[in-house]
């Protein structure tokens, strides 16, 4: 091997370890505490594998009218009203397609039961806008969500 | 004796990481630490459009709507006499939809198109004019709506409401001039207390009565504290009690002004009229059932009293206001009971 050629490896490897740092900072830009367009709500979301999910850990109101946690009692499925919302995963199985786009996953609303296909896109980047829809985006909403910065105790 | 030692570290990771796995207590989680944040770059909060538990955006609405036999009653017009008919019925679907094309926190416009079709079924319907041309021409409206809804902030919000009409008995080949368009617009500056009551002042001109009308409106929309029941309304237009057995059943008690001024092309010339005008306005005291069949699908089921407030012909279309110009004819209809059911698309 002549020096050049090891050298052109040498930066072919570099720009590869460089641009595949560069997509997964760009895919992992989303991974935060972000508050729901109402403000009732805020969602933590994290990375499982190549995979993004959201759970709810904090409710502006977190109790029921008889003072005990939320439940999520509106499900579909009766065996899952038990559980609290608090802790909840709203958003499912998002996959990062590029850009700024995480796209394929669902996104669970507590207050109506119902799950929406979902597309989350970053507009800047303390902005998502996540939008629910039903079965094409046309039939849709958009709510738009602001990261949220954790107070340090 | 490296060997030994190596077994010993091994056995011993081995332990502690069995010793873990069989650990399955659950550890709460404690989330009390998201409750202490603020928002990044200190951005700014919006109230929405809607109270807790209020009844879903109809992104897409086919429905049917019914009246049964009723009569009547035809005012001197003219050389025409005084008279009568028996309406054996009066249907006809009513399309709409309400697409949301601007979705933001701080900004929200839905944009959405209708079409009602009305037919009428009338005996003898040939012996006066106007109950001829319901009988072979019936009544349509096709048109567009526009909503915006801007929040200003946490507590305060501002909502437009554009309705744009072309009523009449026109048929789609030959289509009405778009000169005919009525335009409907309401403004509201609102307040939003808290997630379960809005409420808000304003101003509209409409023809909910069948002619043009400018009127004061309040909004009011309220969900109780039990969250079984609230209130639905823009008064004078419409109210309704609402009372939510659950997030995909609900039922409703109220009323609503329903009416438009129709074009009548049919009946031009007739005694002398130039630009007839059928102001059409009626009160609906109904009950209301709407249910999701399906996941977005929901079906809706309405039976009522429809109260006739105004069936009159004007020539032109002009302000009356308080004024009492006379009616070129008028008319008076019988009450009758209604029904009206439709299949819905909600939005999320």
């Amino acid at each position: 091997m002549t020096l050049e050629k090891f050298v052109f490896g040498l930066i072919l490897m570099f720009l590869s370890t460089f641009a595949l740092a560069q997509e997964r900072s760009n895919s992992d830009a989303i991974l935060g505490v972000w508050e729901s367009g109402n403000g009732k709500a805020r969602i933590k979301i994290d990375k499982a594998g190549e995979k993004f999910n959201g759970r709810i850990v904090w409710l502006k109101e977190p109790k029921d009218e008889t003072g005990k946690p939320k439940m999520d009692k509106n499900n579909p499925d009766e065996s899952l009203r038990s559980k609290p919302l608090l802790g909840y995963s709203m958003l499912k199985e998002f996959s990062y397609e590029g850009g700024r786009t995480w796209e394929n996953g669902t996104i669970y609303d507590p207050e109506s039961g119902s799950t929406y296909s979902c597309t989350i896109n970053m507009t800047d980047e303390n902005t998502l806008d996540v939008r629910g829809y039903i079965g094409v985006s046309l039939f849709g909403r958009t709510d738009v969500w602001k990261r949220v910065t954790i107070k340090k105790r | 004796m490296i060997r030994f030692w190596l077994t010993i570290v091994l056995l011993f990771i081995s332990i502690c990481s069995w010793a873990q796995d069989a650990d399955t207590t659950l550890v709460e989680e404690d989330f009390s630490m998201y409750a202490d944040a603020e928002l990044a770059d200190g951005a700014k909060r919006f109230c929405t459009n809607k109270v807790l538990d209020q009844s879903p955006n109809k992104l897409i609405s086919l429905g049917y709507d019914f009246q049964g036999s009723h009569d009547l009653n035809f005012g001197v017009w003219g050389n025409l006499p005084a008279s009568n008919v028996r309406v054996k019925s009066v249907q006809g679907i009513r399309f709409s939809s309400n697409f949301p094309v601007i979705s933001r926190a701080n900004l929200l416009i839905n944009l959405g198109v209708n079409f009602w079709e009305t037919s009428y079924q009338i005996e003898s319907s040939e012996s006066h004019p106007l109950s001829a041309a319901l009988q072979s021409r019936g009544l349509r409206t096709a048109g567009v709506a526009a909503t915006l809804f801007k929040p200003l902030n946490e507590k305060r919000f501002i909502l437009i409401q554009s309705m744009f009409d072309l009523n009449g008995d026109y048929s789609l080949p030959e289509f009405q001039s778009l000169s005919y368009t009525r335009v409907s617009p309401t403004f509201i500056y609102g307040w939003k207390k808290h997630d379960r009551l809005m409420y808000g002042f304003g101003v509209s001109r409409t023809f909910r009565v069948g002619e043009a009308n400018l009127i004061p409106v309040f909004m009011y929309n309220y969900t109780a504290p039990s969250r079984k029941w609230g209130i639905e309304s823009v008064f004078p237009a419409r109210a309704n009690v609402r009372r939510t057995f659950n997030t995909r059943t609900l039922a409703f008690f109220g009323y609503e002004l329903e009416g438009q001024t129709y074009h009548m092309s049919s009946l031009k010339g007739e005694q002398g009229i130039l630009s007839p005008e059928l102001r059409r306005g009626e009160l609906r005291v109904r009950m209301t059932f709407e249910r999701s069949i399906k996941n977005f699908v929901w079906f809706s089921a309405q039976a009522g009293l429809r109260y006739p407030w105004n069936f009159n012909l004007d020539d032109g279309n002009f302000f009356r206001g308080f004024g009492d110009t006379p009616y070129t004819l008028e008319n008076k209809l019988t009450n009758v009971w209604y029904f009206n059911f439709s299949i819905n698309l909600v939005s999320p």
